[in-house]
């Protein structure tokens, strides 16, 4: 077989359909859908910071409510580690730009392959910024609950969820590890089953493409 | 830098179909490829710098949306939503059955190659030169020019047996 002729049935090949465009419809539809995109991602960005900021009003509250001197400070702690999350998924998102169509394929898998492991090594630290400090400052918040009554203190609502007793602070720290480490294992699985594959298909056809 | 988006569509249009229906496999139509490749140029078009041709950026655009659809990459964006404003309308009367059926031949021994080499040859069967070759792949043109050497001998071994 000859070049032209593999060339022929190549371009013959875009000739079974004919494609026309409505063009301002069209830069209405790709406008639209910019918009769409943009507002998932706001509304995105809103829900994962609306979390954090919801943490920092109620654990405000009871800095502010609470007597017991050893959870005041957790309270603090906690404010300080959501402030901290939120600034970590800022940091991720400036890392985790979408992908640029115009770079080259050797650019593009090179970028593609830092901001996969940019995921995986984000998610694989989670034990270590999100889920260890968050359970040490609800256990030092859980175990500096005293009895209310020493400190003439009286509040209902937060009385009826606090675990004041010694059986419902062990129950609570034992609900509160298990929760951490299910985090943890969630985090791990979704680099090993989601991340994983797909970094490597990225990096193998990185080298087969510099392969001589 | 300016470009209009309509006539770069009414240029580009059948290159960017064509390598759409070699990437293309369930559940992506050749359809579906062609609009995310034709979406990601709108998007892309504010950046273009002049620093290659438009129609080499074009290429560019369209081999890394087909790459990143085969790796499912952004599942953020509806692929499958389709725009009404671009019309597919199948020219019966003018498809020659044989053509085709060669057609169909040649993406079969086209997807027995590897995903890069895949990039590599429709752009050669899209008569790129090595230097343009380079330009979208970021590869130097000696690496293209032996790496096309290895990719046709494979490709014409597969297909000549097939087609004569």
């Amino acid at each position: 077989m000859l070049e032209p002729e593999l060339k022929d049935i190549w371009n013959n090949s875009s000739r079974t359909s004919q494609i026309t465009f409505e063009t301002n419809q069209l830069i209405d539809e790709l406008n639209a859908k910019v918009s769409d995109i943009q507002k998932k991602i706001r509304n995105r960005d809103l829900r994962e910071i609306s979390a954090s900021l919801f943490g920092i009003l109620i654990f405000g509250y009871m800095l502010y409510e609470i007597p017991f001197p050893i959870t005041k400070l957790a309270c603090g702690f906690s404010i300080m580690w959501f402030v901290f999350v939120i600034f970590k998924f800022k940091q991720s998102k400036q890392q985790n730009m979408p992908a640029k169509f115009s770079l080259s394929l050797i650019e593009q898998f090179e970028y593609q392959e830092a901001t996969m492991q940019y995921q995986a090594n984000l998610l694989e630290s989670a034990a270590y910024w999100y889920s260890a400090p968050a359970f040490v400052t609800n256990l030092i918040f859980i175990v500096g609950l005293g009895n209310p009554v020493d400190y003439s203190w009286s509040n209902s609502i937060a009385e009826s969820f606090l675990p004041l007793t010694i059986n419902l602070k062990i129950m609570t720290i034992i609900a509160l590890a298990l929760f951490y480490s299910f985090t943890i294992w969630v985090n791990k699985r979704a680099v090993i089953k989601g991340i994983e594959p797909l970094l490597n298909s990225i990096k193998s056809m990185g080298q087969q493409l510099k392969k001589e | 830098m300016q470009v209009n988006f309509e006539q770069l569509l009414e240029k580009n249009k059948h290159k960017i179909f064509r390598i759409c229906r070699i990437y293309a496999g369930s559940p992506m139509e050749p359809q579906d490829l062609f609009q995310e490749v034709v979406f990601q140029i709108w998007k892309s078009l504010e950046s273009y710098a002049g620093k290659s041709s438009i129609d080499t950026w074009v290429y560019k655009i369209t081999i890394n949306v087909c790459l990143q659809s085969k790796l499912n990459l952004d599942r953020s964006n509806d692929k499958t939503d389709r725009f009404e404003s671009i019309h597919f309308t199948p020219i019966e009367n003018e498809i020659d059955e044989s053509e085709e059926e060669k057609f169909r031949l040649l993406k079969e021994c086209i997807t027995t190659l590897s995903e890069t080499s895949v990039s590599l040859i429709v752009l050669y069967l899209d008569a790129l030169s090595n230097k343009e070759i380079a330009v979208v792949t970021g590869l130097s043109e000696n690496h293209i020019a032996v790496k096309m050497k290895r990719i046709r001998k494979k490709l014409f071994e597969c297909i000549t047996p097939k087609i004569s």
